[in-house]
């Protein structure tokens, strides 16, 4: 006997089958609530060790220097610069900076010098949406002169921002 | 029995059932437990209400929340809750459908529009009768957009109060023009839709002609709220280094400051056309949904040529709205980029990585089913066999487009997930998640499916043309060299600096605009007059082509769903980006998997309705009510009675 499926029901399975396989895609996909960046807590007697894994924290999460921007450690195609021996290239980058001005202002003012290859694009991240707080961006700094250089900062450090 | 009898036993059944719930109720409740002591013996004599402990209950509840009541101080109210669903999913679900209605309204008047003038150019009353066809959907379906509308904008007002405060102080001088020209929707829609046939031609177009205006007005209008939200502010070089600068259009308080920048803001424009092609597209599905509904239930050849054809004009206008929308949705992610990388970033890496990946399964579906129906369609025409050889090597194409889109280039990965791999792009895959791969996937996609179309535009068909060898060889030649060119950009953009890089998309895309361009001109002709190897069969169609259409629709309206929320939850904690925090419990971007339930449910909630809209513009067509004779000559209503 040939079974014959109605076409009204037909198209409910059609509908649903769908909607549920897109549904499905959904659920086997990886899986993350993203909430806000928790606070990162920044005593006053934190030391520049303490800053330099602040620091790393805050790029990968709050700073978001590591989420789809920078990296560390890779070549080929990028879209931003490797930030790998950032620590000690960054005192020959522009001519009568220091090492920490350059970084300073590479994170205050990003577009007042773009790394040759590269697009301008990074917004200055001590402003809304990121709004890293003055502590949190010397913790960065540090980070930052810690790919290759020796960590100097320390909270009491001066950026001249 | 008869089946009549039995509906109308069953609502006899249902309503007596109904009353003997009531009074049940009513005896218990009157009949309640009363204490049999001496004191309400006394009351009772006294004439003094005596209260049951339950009521007695209620009483010493109502007593105490009224005091609670008048204890506590008014507060503004910043955030309510819906029970169960929470406040958050009840403003995106009724958003949505707000959405998805709004949009099928406003795109079909704009191919109505274009079908009523081809028909009236080509004097042929057949695109006339398409035309009103289409149109008949658009009565409903605005109720519909309206009722969403007003629910849409009651849940904002009641469960985000404070919000919709602040984006009232904002906006507040737009909403009068906005109702104005809704109430001029309604009078062109219904004067357009009415009108068919009882106005002059050229009045009829014009009054389609003032219903696409009015409805692409109210839309802009619509953009610049909820684009406000994303992009508070434009770009503008402020200080004459040739470098655009962010002119906020509000203080870091939140303050209005200017008006004009907040309603142009910096994604407005880029929303507008993305959505004018996007809705353009979704309407054409929709209808062409419609068709296939209605040539599933045709009875007639008549019916099944009329509604086949109807099919394949709505899938044909979804399909070339939908070549150029990758474009658009490339602008469109380019100018968020441009106004915020962070934006950006959050865009198409982070979180929303892997929604891409679905994003890409969407498209690869909407291609494959696009073009099958296409495929399908060389049926219609003898000759068909010929080209369908050619049909393995698109779908090749098609597929291997379709995995390239699919990869991601970022992933979602935890903090040591991005130590290890030094960032959160995979080392190897994500080469194939660039842009330069996926734009030279999407163009290739493209092509191919003009160059399905361009096959099921020759089958059954023979060029009459002096030069067909020469202009043929003219198409192919171009056809490749756009093929080539945008995959030499593709690999090229792998050996140059990111500023380099980002800039090839461009020469990829046009040339592949040209090359549509330059065939299509070639074409037309190429096949004027063309020599018909056989009768063009409509209704000739499997009824597979159909479901493929419903498919079509169905995903189209899951894409919908899906970008809509990605464009509003990559703010993430924001209200209004960078400028007003979200401080709900709601603050925060949901799983994958419960942002695609979400999108099932509304879609699901929206095929409903849509069923209602289908059923309902049926109607029209359907044959006047009569009562059935009997026997004996006296008429005799449907339900059994004597007339």
């Amino acid at each position: 006997m040939k079974l014959s499926v109605p076409m009204p029901l037909r198209l409910v399975l059609l509908v649903l089958g769908t909607t549920a396989f897109y549904m499905y895609l959904g659920q086997i996909v990886p899986q993350k609530e993203a909430h806000p960046p928790p606070p990162v807590l920044i005593s006053a007697e934190m030391t520049t060790e303490d800053l330099v894994a602040v620091g790393a924290e805050l790029a990968s999460g709050k700073g978001q220097c590591l989420v789809g921007c920078h990296t560390v450690g890779q070549s080929g195609p990028l879209r931003y610069p490797d930030l790998d021996g950032i620590g000690a290239r960054a005192a020959t980058q522009i001519e009568g900076l220091s090492g920490l001005e350059y970084l300073a202002q590479s994170l205050y003012e990003p577009a007042a010098f773009i790394v040759p290859g590269f697009a301008d694009g990074m917004q200055p991240i001590d402003q809304p949406p990121i709004s890293l707080s003055e502590d949190e961006m010397k913790a960065v700094i540090a980070w930052l002169q810690s790919l290759g250089g020796t960590p100097t900062v320390t909270l009491d450090t001066e950026l001249g921002y | 029995m008869n089946r009549n009898r039995i509906i109308f036993g069953i609502g006899v059944l249902a309503f007596v059932s109904v009353i003997a719930t009531v009074r049940l109720g009513g005896f218990l409740v009157d009949n309640e437990y009363r204490q049999p002591d001496r004191q309400a013996v006394a009351l009772e004599e006294r004439g003094e209400a005596e209260l049951t402990p339950r009521q007695q209950g209620i009483a010493d509840e109502q007593a105490a929340d009224e005091a609670e009541a008048r204890a506590r101080p008014y507060e503004e109210a910043e955030y309510r809750t819906v029970p169960f669903v929470g406040s958050r999913v009840t403003v995106w679900v009724l958003a949505q459908l707000h959405l998805l209605f709004a949009a099928f309204v406003l795109a079909v008047p704009l191919f109505a529009f274009i079908i009523e003038f081809v028909g009236y150019v080509k004097k042929e009353e057949r695109y006339n009768k398409l035309a009103y066809e289409f149109t008949k959907l658009l009565s409903v379906s605005f109720s519909m957009t309206a009722t969403f509308g007003a629910f849409l904008t009651f849940g904002l007002i009641i469960l985000y109060p404070k919000f919709t405060n602040y984006l009232m102080h904002i906006f507040s001088p737009t909403f009068l023009p906005y109702v104005l020209l809704f109430f001029l929707e309604a009078l062109f829609l219904y004067s357009y839709y009415y009108g068919w046939g009882k106005f002059g031609p050229k009045m009829h177009l014009f009054l389609g002609f003032m219903l696409n205006i009015v409805g692409t007005a109210i839309m802009f209008i619509a953009n610049a709220w909820l684009t406000f939200m994303m992009s508070p502010g434009k770009r503008d070089d402020v200080d004459g280094d040739g470098v655009p600068d962010f002119v906020s259009a509000v203080s870091e308080s939140g303050a209005l400051l200017s008006l004009r920048d907040a309603f142009f803001n910096f994604t407005w424009m880029p929303i507008n056309i993305h959505r004018i092609i996007a809705n353009v597209a979704f309407g054409g599905s929709i209808a062409a949904a419609y068709a296939a509904f209605r040539y599933l239930q045709a009875k007639t050849d008549e019916e099944k040529a009329h509604f086949d054809w109807m099919g394949y004009v709505g899938n044909f206008v979804a399909i070339i709205a939908f070549l150029p929308l990758p474009f658009a949705g490339y602008y469109l992610a380019a100018e968020i980029y441009a106004f915020s990388q962070t934006l950006g970033i959050q865009m198409m890496g982070g979180t929303f990585s892997w929604l891409f990946v679905i994003q890409a399964a969407l498209i690869g579906n909407l291609f494959l089913g696009a073009n099958y129906y296409l495929w399908l369609g060389m049926g219609r025409m003898e000759g068909g066999v010929h080209f369908q050889k050619f049909i393995k090597w698109l779908l090749i194409a098609i597929a291997l487009c379709f995995a390239v889109w699919a990869t991601p280039r970022y992933a979602i990965s935890s903090v040591s997930e991005i130590a290890a791999m030094g960032g959160s792009s995979h080392p190897q895959l994500s080469y194939l998640g660039q842009m330069s791969a996926k734009n030279t996937a999407v163009n290739i996609l493209i092509l191919s499916t003009y160059m399905s179309f361009l096959l099921y535009r020759r089958t059954g068909r023979q060029s009459v043309h002096p030069h067909r060898q020469l202009l043929a060889r003219a198409q192919a030649i171009v056809f490749s060299s756009a093929a080539a060119l945008v995959i030499f950009y593709g690999v090229y953009g792998y050996y140059v600096d990111a500023d380099v890089r980002i800039r090839f998309a461009i020469p990829q895309v046009y040339s592949v605009l040209a090359a549509l361009v330059v065939i299509t001109v070639i074409d037309l002709p190429l096949y004027r007059n063309a020599a018909q190897s056989g009768e063009t069969k409509w209704g000739r169609m499997p009824a597979v082509s159909q479901y493929a259409l419903i498919f079509i629709a169905l995903s189209f309206t899951w894409l919908m769903g899906l970008m809509g929320y990605v464009r509003s939850g990559l703010r993430q904690e924001w209200h209004v980006y960078g400028v007003i925090l979200d401080t709900s419990p709601d603050a925060y971007t949901p799983t994958l998997g419960f942002a695609t339930q979400v999108v099932s449910v509304t879609v699901l909630i929206f095929f409903g309705l849509l069923g209602v809209v289908f059923w309902l513009s049926s109607l029209g067509g359907k044959k006047d009510w009569e009562p059935k004779p009997v026997a004996d000559g006296r008429d005799r209503l449907e339900g059994g009675q004597a007339a």
